[in-house]
């Protein structure tokens, strides 16, 4: 029988970075997948980033995962979002050519040495007294495995739906897995059912692009990696449009044709992305929409309707797209979709992606409830390397809400579970100004080397970058500034008012920086910040020292809640079930008061024998000596949050 | 052996003697455990006050009104039944005991008022506000903590605090959502409003003041030179012959301080040795308690002799006393007045009064107790915060609010603002229960139509 360290069960953007992550870290993977022609597929929107998602992919390239790389090398259009606001809100976006960006991550993943293909249906989750002990595949065969990584995206029970066109699918042209859903209930998971859809793609050819508004991305291109000095890469143009009153007639007078307003859907559907039907039936007041076109390649002739999600039959969507100046004879190569599809509640899971039930068995991607290719692409990252952490019996890697989005997401997600699709949003992280794009690779990368994700050359390249930084906000301090007549001023405070930039500062020699050339705006950006915004800067991160001690005081593993004094059942109930490995993260399980919380501390406190010895959950606690100091640099962890006891 | 399911019982008034005693038991088995120390069944309709007599060694142990609250319409959300026997704690202690005997256990200290919080009968506030209703001293120490239990902070909060919710979901919209084609909201509007907001909550405040004043009382000193009143004023505020009083000046040595209520204020009354220059020892160290106490006294009331002329102690404690809240209370107006208070080129209260009789005592108390508030009726209408915590709180949200409209009139970036106008929601949430991000996405998505 063949035996792995790992094995990951799909090879979307979770299970590649996933499997990436494991072998990198040594670990021998088996990737299992139903057809190698879908690696790090995009069934829905052609693009990578976005608000707060944008964060993500930095945090995941600093850490040395792919996305980013993947990305850079494979857009077609740059934005940085929020351009206009403060750096802790920049986002890259990018439009991906579909096609060369799963091509790219396929390559990348062959050269890893360490990951085995295995192509073929995954049918079972073995487990043995608790523990995973691999997995059987639909025709039979069985592999070995110390631990498992299921990333099964949308497929568990897929119901694709096209007007009254029903029929069991992952993704458009792909079978769903009931078996390994079924497989997932044996084992007793709890388990809720969503909904996503994805808009008609049309033709390029049959499109009149004069009749739409041009929007083009950035002039300069906005790297997403670390690795990346610039793109020169030819950029395509998108274009916008606006739903008008004829569409909305169509919606309304078809309504009833749609599986989301006749009761054929019950799965809970994305507020943040919702689908044309709901636009307009939810929001009446709204005169029109907008819709972008959106290239899914530089030589692909499908163009995407992003904003136009549906699911009413084919011949209304062909109507619906007609309807739009300029698409008059627009062909349609594919309608728009409705997809439901169970997924785990997160609450199964350690903020490892380890689940409660078995040890070894992780779960990352949209069968957490998430959606979204970066959210997933995030889960994915830490799910590797816990996973390949745990095989060698080496500490899991927590990262906390301070430190990255990659941590809110694990901490949201396994502390208050998934009601609708859960998207990340920077209104999510409460740190938020600590946790800018321009600042991952510090917050990150040394994380990232420790547990033996990034290369020597990402490592060499980081030190470099750092070193100019620590000098330049050195320089910065001492350096004053001639203002007015033989008046002279500390730069650290100049920089304060909003019309003064570092940058004009450094052209005029006002102030001498270190800047590399290619990695110019990333240097100048992330020393800027810290003295632009010391005082704001200053207070979150008071803030973090604040929360720190009820995010440091551990509920041992064992607590008996229903032994605590005032506590109401329903709260008994959900600490039993998420088991918080701290006071901070049970005062944000949802309906916990913070009367509940301090009576669990004096309860907690009150010398019960401790468990954590035995160590059945991982306990979140900050390993010593982990953290540089804090300066007015902010909270750059240098090491990671690890967690002391493990299954 | 705890449980929040279970029945607890303990002595619901204060501790000592008094005409009548309350037992409180709450809890699934609180009819039950009544019924089984009373001699003869009795049947309790819901809050209804039934004569009954309990059990006791040989025969009744003591009569007792019973009133059962049946759940959730309880002070606990829970069964209750109250029993109001006669005032002795011996009596009381048995009765406890005899309910503890028939399956109830002693609550711990503030568990009624806990499980009345975990079942959501009050909130954090109330929740806080019960132990000041239980210690209020005065009238209207009662009626403040009252305003409390009732809501009436919490809702003046939780409307300032929904306003803030309001603009904080637009602008977490606005940076989450830079590409919808929404403007959300404008920066002008975003200044106009956070400055609404700072001035809310900075009037919440200058009523906590108020509140203050009424919960804590406040320490007021007696000056004067000697033979002045000093103490007569004292004994008359105090309505007992505290003080000694006596013609001869340098009487009162040592500093006397007796609490008293004027029109409602708790007020502690520090009567003090006068002030002049003395050779003796013991009046020279009294003098100097009395500077003492006039350092850290609230309020001061400065006593005058209006019969005879100032003397240059009189006008040195104008001086001292100047910028001070302070009422100057002119003596002996049953004398011939050597001097007009409109004289007095000082500012602040002035009363002229005769202590001899009572005849001026409601004005002399109307006078201080104006003092006491600054100005106006000190039960007036509007809410008033008089717990520290959320004084604390509330001057936490105010500071944040201050820095956020700084920052909007500046126009800087949103989430900046965000973070000011986070802190400020965070602290009020700390008095009306928290709200998650979630919350704030939720009401993204109710009002605008979010996603491409």
């Amino acid at each position: 029988m063949k035996t792995f360290d790992v094995i990951v069960i799909g090879a979307g953007h979770a299970g590649c970075e996933a499997a990436y992550a494991a072998a990198r870290m040594g670990r021998r993977v088996g990737l299992c997948t139903l057809s190698d022609a879908t690696v790090a597929h995009m069934p829905c929107n052609p693009a990578i980033g976005g608000t707060a998602k944008g964060h993500l992919v930095r945090e995941i390239d600093a850490l040395g995962g792919l996305m980013g790389l993947a990305i850079d090398a494979t857009g077609i259009q740059f934005k940085l979002l929020n351009r206009s606001r403060g750096p802790a809100v920049w986002s890259p976006r990018a439009q991906a050519d579909k096609r060369r960006y799963g091509a790219w991550v396929r390559s990348a993943l062959d050269r890893q040495p360490g990951i085995e293909w295995i192509i073929g249906r995954a049918g079972r989750v073995l487990a043995e007294h608790g523990v995973v002990a691999g997995i059987a595949l639909e025709d039979g065969d069985r592999l070995r495995s110390k631990a498992v990584v299921v990333t099964a995206g949308t497929f568990l029970d897929g119901l694709m739906h096209v007007g009254p066109e029903t029929r069991p699918a992952g993704r458009a042209g792909e079978p769903a897995s009931h078996a390994l859903a079924e497989s997932l209930k044996a084992h007793g998971f709890r388990r809720g059912r969503l909904k996503t859809g994805t808009p008609p793609r049309l033709d390029r050819r049959s499109i009149d692009f004069g009749k739409f508004e041009p929007a083009p991305g950035d002039p300069v291109p906005a790297p997403f990696s670390f690795m990346t000095d610039g793109i020169d890469r030819p950029q395509i143009v998108c274009h916008l449009a606006h739903t008008n009153t004829r569409v909305h007639g169509l919606v309304r007078s078809s309504i009833d044709q749609s599986p989301l307003y006749n009761g054929r859907i019950s799965g809970v559907g994305p507020r943040y992305c919702p689908s044309l039907e709901d636009k307009i039936m939810r929001f009446p007041d709204r005169e029109r929409h907008q819709i972008f076109l959106e290239p899914e390649g530089l030589d692909v002739d499908e163009i995407y309707l992003n904003g136009y999600s549906m699911s009413l039959p084919r011949d209304v969507q062909q109507e619906l797209v007609r309807a739009l100046p300029g698409l008059e004879d627009a062909v349609m190569l594919r309608p728009g979709y409705a997809i439901e599809y169970d997924f785990v509640q997160p609450t199964e899971l350690h903020p490892t992606f380890e689940t409660k039930r078995i040890g070894g068995l992780f779960l990352a991607g949209q069968v957490n409830g998430t959606s979204g290719y970066e959210e997933a692409a995030a889960q994915g990252l830490l799910a590797g390397i816990n996973a390949a952490l745990r095989v060698s019996g080496g500490e899991p890697l927590v990262l906390g809400r301070e430190q990255a989005y990659i941590g809110v997401l694990a901490d949201d997600l396994t502390t208050k579970g998934c009601l609708e699709p859960y998207r990340m949003f920077t209104s999510r992280a409460e740190h938020r100004l600590l946790l800018r794009i321009d600042n991952a690779d510090l917050r990150l990368t040394a994380c990232g080397r420790r547990i033996g994700l990034v290369s020597d050359e990402r490592w060499a390249r980081y030190e470099r970058r750092r070193s100019r930084y620590e000098r330049n906000l050195r320089r910065v301090r001492r350096t004053s500034i001639a203002v007015g007549a033989g008046d002279r001023a500390p730069a650290a405070q100049l920089l304060r008012r909003p019309e003064v930039r570092l940058g004009d500062l450094a052209a005029t020699g006002a102030v001498e920086l270190d800047v590399a050339a290619g990695q110019s705006h990333l240097d100048l950006s992330s020393v800027e910040t810290e003295f632009k915004y010391a005082g704001y800067l200053a207070r979150q991160q008071a803030a973090v020292e604040r929360s720190r001690r009820s995010e440091r005081q551990p509920i041992p593993p064992d607590f008996r809640y229903e032994g605590v004094p005032g506590l109401s059942r329903e709260i008994v109930e959900r600490l039993t079930e998420i088991r918080p490995g701290t006071l901070g993260q049970a005062l944000r399980v949802p309906g916990v008061t913070p009367a509940a919380v301090a009576i669990i501390a004096a309860c907690a406190a009150r010398g019960r024998p401790q468990a954590a010895a035995r160590g059945e959950t991982p306990r979140r606690t900050e390993t010593g000596g982990m953290r540089r100091p804090s300066n007015a640099a902010g909270p750059f962890a240098t090491g990671c949050r690890a967690t002391a006891g493990r299954a | 052996m705890y449980s929040p399911d279970d029945t607890i019982v303990a002595i619901a008034t204060p501790p000592g003697r008094g005409g009548i005693g309350v037992v409180r038991v709450s809890g699934p088995a609180a009819t039950d455990a009544v019924r089984a120390v009373l001699r003869e069944p009795v049947d309790l309709p819901p809050r209804h006050a039934t004569l009954a007599s309990v059990k006791g060694a040989s025969g009744c142990l003591d009569c007792v009104l019973a009133t059962r609250f049946p759940g959730p319409a309880s002070y606990t959300g829970e069964d209750v039944v109250e029993l109001s026997g006669h005032g002795s704690p011996l009596l009381l202690r048995q009765l406890v005991a005899a309910v503890v005997k028939a399956g109830a256990r002693l609550a711990e200290p503030g568990e009624f008022t806990l499980r009345a919080f975990v079942n959501g009968r009050i909130d954090l506030v109330q929740a806080e506000a019960v132990a000041d209703l239980v210690d209020a001293v005065t009238p209207l120490q009662a009626r403040v903590a009252f305003d409390q239990l009732e809501g009436t902070v919490t809702g003046a909060i939780r409307e300032i605090d929904a306003a803030l919710f309001d603009l904080v979901a637009r602008l977490e919209a606005s940076l989450d959502f830079p590409d919808e084609g929404y403007h959300f909201t404008t920066a002008a509007a975003v200044a106009a409003e956070t400055q609404a907001l700072l001035g809310r909550t900075q009037a919440l405040l200058a009523d906590a003041r108020r509140g203050r004043l009424i919960r804590e009382g406040r320490q007021v000193v007696i000056v004067g030179k000697p033979n002045v009143g000093k103490s007569t004023l004292f004994n008359r505020l105090l309505g007992a012959e505290r003080a000694i009083v006596a013609a001869a000046p340098g009487t009162t040595r040592d500093l006397l301080a007796e609490t008293v209520e004027i029109e409602g204020v708790p007020v502690t009354l520090v009567d003090t040795a006068g002030m002049h220059a003395t050779a003796n020892e013991v009046e020279a160290e009294g003098v100097t308690r009395a500077r003492r106490a006039l350092g850290v006294a609230a309020a001061v009331l400065l006593v005058l002799d209006g019969s005879r002329p100032l003397a240059a102690e009189d006008r040195e404690l104008l001086r001292e006393t100047a910028g001070r809240d302070r009422l100057l209370v002119v003596n002996k107006a049953d004398l011939p007045a050597r001097w007009a208070a409109e004289e007095l080129e000082a500012d602040g209260r002035t009363v002229t009064v005769s202590l001899r009789g009572d005849a001026d005592l409601d004005r002399l108390r109307a006078a201080a107790a104006d003092m006491l508030w600054g100005a106006g009726e000190p039960l007036r209408d509007t809410p008033q915060l008089s717990n520290l915590r959320h004084i604390g709180l509330v001057e936490r949200a105010a500071q944040a609010l201050a820095r956020a409209a700084e920052a909007a009139a500046a126009s800087v970036p949103e989430e900046l603002l965000l973070a000011d106008l986070q802190d400020a929601r965070a602290a009020f949430e700390e008095v009306t229960g928290k709200r998650t991000s979630d919350d704030v996405l939720h009401a993204i998505f109710a009002r605008f139509c979010i996603g491409k």
